[in-house]
């Protein structure tokens, strides 16, 4: 095989996993619009509080110590060596499941029947609160995270296909993040949890009935404040599985917050209602990027990467508003 | 919830006679519209009740307040016995209301067997650990229930579109499956909003039949509002009717038929 094919395999590559990245934030969005025509601003943020509660808790650094110690005088930063990676993941599951608590209770319960606008942002507000108080608890600086996820170039992986270039070229084997394949297998893992949650119990089925039509799912006896728990429960644990992945792979830092960003145009193109789609939809956009990196991206000087989303993004919402997936909206007048 | 399945045995309904439902003095706006104006009248224990009147009468205001999505200003509702406070649309479900829509409210993208379970779904008790695991105690009750659910299935003739996603199928049979889940509830008052509206003849007569069977072979207290008046003369006991959010009339059949209020809202007073 000639090195410009191995090289557009190995682009590909590169993207479908960066792409389950895209689809990892997506999902969280999807999943609380589905069930409450709620686009959550503030899902990226929850990535990121996840992740600064994560390092908090492994590294056993003492929530608000820098307010502590501002008012008081005192100088406490730790209490001990903190935590084991796996009792730190499930104590952030439990910081994820009482911030969904309190979201519902002092935010959406006052919000129920508002129209759609109005609970955006709500949502934008609450992105803003999270962020100034993952500072507070945790303080500003970059963190490292580490779970015991590997990362790095794969040494065999370079082996392997150095051996498929041709005879006498210069190839040097293809370079693939450990932590990419780790996250896709995470992601596959999640997502097939999450169907058969929906598909096979009382509990799923309720979240669908929900999503599909509230007057007739409140006529069955499903409690909708109930419902919206669970998701917002859910979409915690997704931003957690987020937090994780982008915090090994750049560090826990406030810019993280952004990637809910790099998820608008993965919703655009997959539709806002569809699982599927947010996969579909990130992998699509992850492969389009690197590809149109190695290919177009000499002809304009590069750095294609970070507009080429938004650009994809602005042609299906001229094109197809609705997404590859997304159920077609049409008003009855 | 077993005395429903004992109950299928016994063909005959329970004489009608114990008050069910009893709305006393009802009265809804909605800012300065007044879509139900001082209304009573009571819902006895094994009867079917139509509620009729002209468009716009309030028939379905009606039925949102007994159900709970609605809350009126004034009066009372009294559900097998206990007044009842200001509720959410969930807890009056949970209370033993089942409704259908006007409007077909199913999940669409959903199979029927799948909207039918949603019907059972307060009666399943396994909390959510179990259910994540679906394991054990979660995976016999969700098997429990099926049996339940295949019942109905049986009951209104619907096996062969088990697994077919509603949205997909013919109005006459949405609108079966739609009863199918009220029904899968076991409620001991189910409301209907408008079954036949929108059927063919041969589809109304279907319908009719199984409104007749719900109400006697499960003994279920049936409201019910229908525009097609021939089936509504066939199918109750006793009918109220309401004009411009306020009662004109209320008994069975042949006086509701004969009174002159009804004959004059539904047919206009000519103008002096």
């Amino acid at each position: 095989m000639s090195p410009a094919f191995l090289n557009l395999i190995e682009t590909v590559l590169n993207g479908l996993m960066t792409g389950v990245m895209y689809s990892l934030v997506a999902l969280g969005f999807v999943l609380i619009f589905k069930a409450s025509g709620i686009f959550n601003f503030a899902q990226g943020v929850m990535a990121l509080f996840a992740a600064l509660t994560l390092v908090g808790l492994q590294t056993g650094q003492i929530p608000f110590s820098h307010l502590i110690n501002a008012v008081f005088g005192t100088d406490i930063h730790n209490w001990g060596d903190g935590m084991p990676a796996v009792f730190a993941v499930i104590g952030t599951m439990f910081v994820m499941i009482a911030l969904a608590f309190l979201v519902q209770k002092f935010v959406l319960r006052h919000l129920v029947n508002q129209e759609p606008i109005i609970l955006f942002m709500a949502t934008i507000g609450l992105a803003f609160f999270l962020e100034g108080l993952g500072d507070l608890m945790w303080g500003s600086d970059v963190k490292v995270l580490d779970v015991g996820v590997p990362s790095g170039g794969s040494f065999w992986w370079e082996d392997v296909t150095r051996e498929w270039a041709a005879e006498g070229s210069d190839y040097y084997g293809m370079y693939i993040d450990k932590l990419d394949v780790v996250a896709a297998i995470v992601a596959i893992v999640l997502v097939a949890a999450l169907t058969l949650f929906s598909q096979y119990t009382k509990m799923g089925r309720a979240l669908r009935a929900v999503a599909d039509d509230h007057q007739a799912a409140l006529s069955v006896g499903i409690s909708l404040h109930t419902i919206w728990l669970v998701v917002w429960s859910i979409a915690g644990f997704v931003a957690l599985v987020a937090g994780i992945m982008w915090g090994a792979k750049s560090g826990v830092q406030f810019s993280l917050s952004l990637i809910a960003l790099k998820a608008l145009p993965v919703l655009i193109l997959g539709g806002f209602t569809s699982i599927p789609g947010a996969i579909v939809g990130g992998l699509i956009i992850g492969v389009g990027e690197k590809l149109a990196e190695l290919y177009i991206g000499p002809l304009v000087g590069g750095a294609i990467e970070n507009w080429f989303a938004y650009m994809v993004a602005l042609a299906f919402l001229l094109f197809r508003p609705q997404g590859l997936f997304g159920e077609r909206i049409i008003e009855r007048v | 919830m077993n005395a429903h399945v004992q109950r299928v045995g016994t063909a005959a309904a329970p004489a009608p006679g114990e008050v069910l439902l009893s709305v006393d003095n009802v009265s809804l706006s909605f800012g300065g519209v007044k879509a139900i104006e001082d209304v009573s009248f009571d819902i006895r224990k094994g009867e079917i009740r139509a509620i009729i009147g002209p468009n716009g009468a309030g028939k379905t205001s009606m039925l949102n307040v007994i159900n709970g999505f609605y809350h009126p200003q004034q009066g009372t509702i009294t559900f097998k016995g206990r007044v009842r406070q200001a509720m959410r649309p969930h807890e009056a479900a949970v209370s033993g209301i089942a409704r259908t829509f006007q409007n077909i409210a199913l999940f669409k993208g959903m199979s029927t067997l799948d909207n039918i379970m949603t019907g059972r779904g307060m009666k399943m008790k396994r909390n959510l650990f179990w259910q994540a695991l679906w394991a054990g105690p979660a995976e016999r009750e969700e098997l429990e229930h099926r049996e339940a659910v295949e019942k109905v299935i049986d009951f209104l003739e619907i096996e062969h579109i088990r697994r077919t996603p509603v949205g997909s199928l013919p109005y006459g049979l949405q609108k079966r499956v739609e009863l199918g889940r009220a029904l899968a509830a076991e409620p001991d008052l189910l409301l209907l909003d408008e079954p036949m509206a929108g059927m063919n003849l041969e589809e109304k007569e279907d319908m009719s039949r199984f409104v007749l069977d719900v109400n006697e072979q499960y003994g279920t207290t049936i409201a019910l509002i229908e525009h097609d008046m021939g089936v509504v003369m066939d199918l109750s006991d006793r009918v109220v009717v309401l004009d411009y959010g306020k009662k004109i009339a209320d008994g069975t059949p042949d006086e509701v038929r004969n009174s002159q209020d009804v004959i004059d809202a539904y047919l206009g007073v000519p103008h002096e």
